[in-house]
């Protein structure tokens, strides 16, 4: 867990996560979210819908942006809203996925400051998914 | 297995009926509980003891230990097979996860992938919770992209809990398109 700083400034950046995507990591992940779909462990399917590979669902995605804002913002932190997170490219077996981002506004809120951050996800072929986020850091 | 499609088969116009209807209802099988949120936390080496220890939560100024977020999709999927459900045979399709603008919507589309979500979070979930989910189609537009013609479908997801609380709601974009079967796309 990181260190929390007591005052947010616009352009503050979140500390990076690297995580290798293999199909033991899919397979985990479809167990523990609950999403099933071949696309998503099987890569002959996967390859019918235009990937390389079997690759990550978007409940991964959500719970690694969670990660990346929980890690920084700690445990008083509440998140508010997530999107528009797009997928511009499919994360598959091979991958090593960086997951990263800033903050573009912060304002006073009634229990804290309210942040607004850009996160991205990035492999080998560059940007493959951004999401922004809204949270409360609560005093 | 490159000849696998899914997705319910059906005209535009059945697709156009379905608009700001209920396209899906279901109540997650499985409450909140201390296992499930482990298991979730493992694939994504997450580390954060408000997810794993009641204490910590609480000092961070929740009731007790608090499932991530992001969670409340995993609490709200539909079960995939169910006490009385028929038994699975070899040559069944495999079941898919429960879209309901994929798989309760007609369209003429054999392939999908999600293309953008958004999520606004309202209640905490804790031990003991159980989510229910209700599904909209509220938005249509055809499209061709390079994996083939189709239309992108918008799912309005509304998450609640037992209590009748709403935990979130959640706007899901689908693209679903036809591709030749053995192609592929």
């Amino acid at each position: 867990m990181e260190q929390h700083n007591a005052r947010t400034t616009v352009g503050d950046a979140l500390p990076e996560i690297q995580i290798p995507i293999t199909l033991q990591r899919l397979v985990m992940e479809a167990g523990a979210n609950r999403d099933f779909s071949l696309i998503h462990h099987d890569a002959e399917v996967a390859q019918s819908a235009g990937a390389s590979d079997a690759f990550a669902n978007t409940f991964f995605l959500m719970g690694m942006f969670e990660r990346l804002v929980r890690n920084w913002a700690g445990p008083h932190m509440r998140l508010k809203k997530m999107g528009p997170l797009k997928m511009l490219n499919f994360n598959v077996v091979g991958d090593t996925l960086v997951f990263k981002g800033s903050v573009v506004a912060v304002e006073p809120a009634e229990s804290g400051e309210k942040c607004v951050l850009d996160l991205c996800c990035e492999s080998a072929r560059g940007q493959t998914t951004t999401c922004v986020v809204e949270l409360i850091k609560e005093k | 297995m490159s000849d696998v499609g899914w997705g319910l088969w059906g005209s535009w116009e059945q697709t156009e009926a379905c608009l700001n209807t209920v396209v899906g209802q279901w109540t997650g099988p499985d409450p909140v509980e201390r296992g499930s949120i482990r298991r979730w936390l493992e694939p994504k080496e997450f580390e954060c003891a408000i997810h794993t220890d009641a204490s910590a939560a609480r000092a961070a100024g929740f009731s007790d230990l608090v499932a991530p977020a992001a969670m409340v999709f995993t609490y709200g999927v539909a079960p995939y097979w169910s006490p009385g459900d028929p038994p699975k045979r070899i040559d069944d399709e495999p079941t898919q996860i429960q879209i309901p603008v994929i798989f309760n919507v007609p369209a003429p589309c054999n392939k999908s992938f999600a293309t953008s979500m958004e999520i606004e979070f309202a209640e905490p979930l804790y031990p003991e919770d159980i989510v229910g989910c209700t599904s909209k189609l509220t938005r249509i537009e055809r499209k061709t992209l390079k994996v083939g013609a189709g239309a992108f479908l918008r799912q309005e997801d509304t998450y609640t809990k037992q209590t009748g609380e709403i935990v979130a709601v959640a706007q899901l974009d689908i693209f679903r398109f036809y591709a030749e079967l053995g192609d592929s796309a």
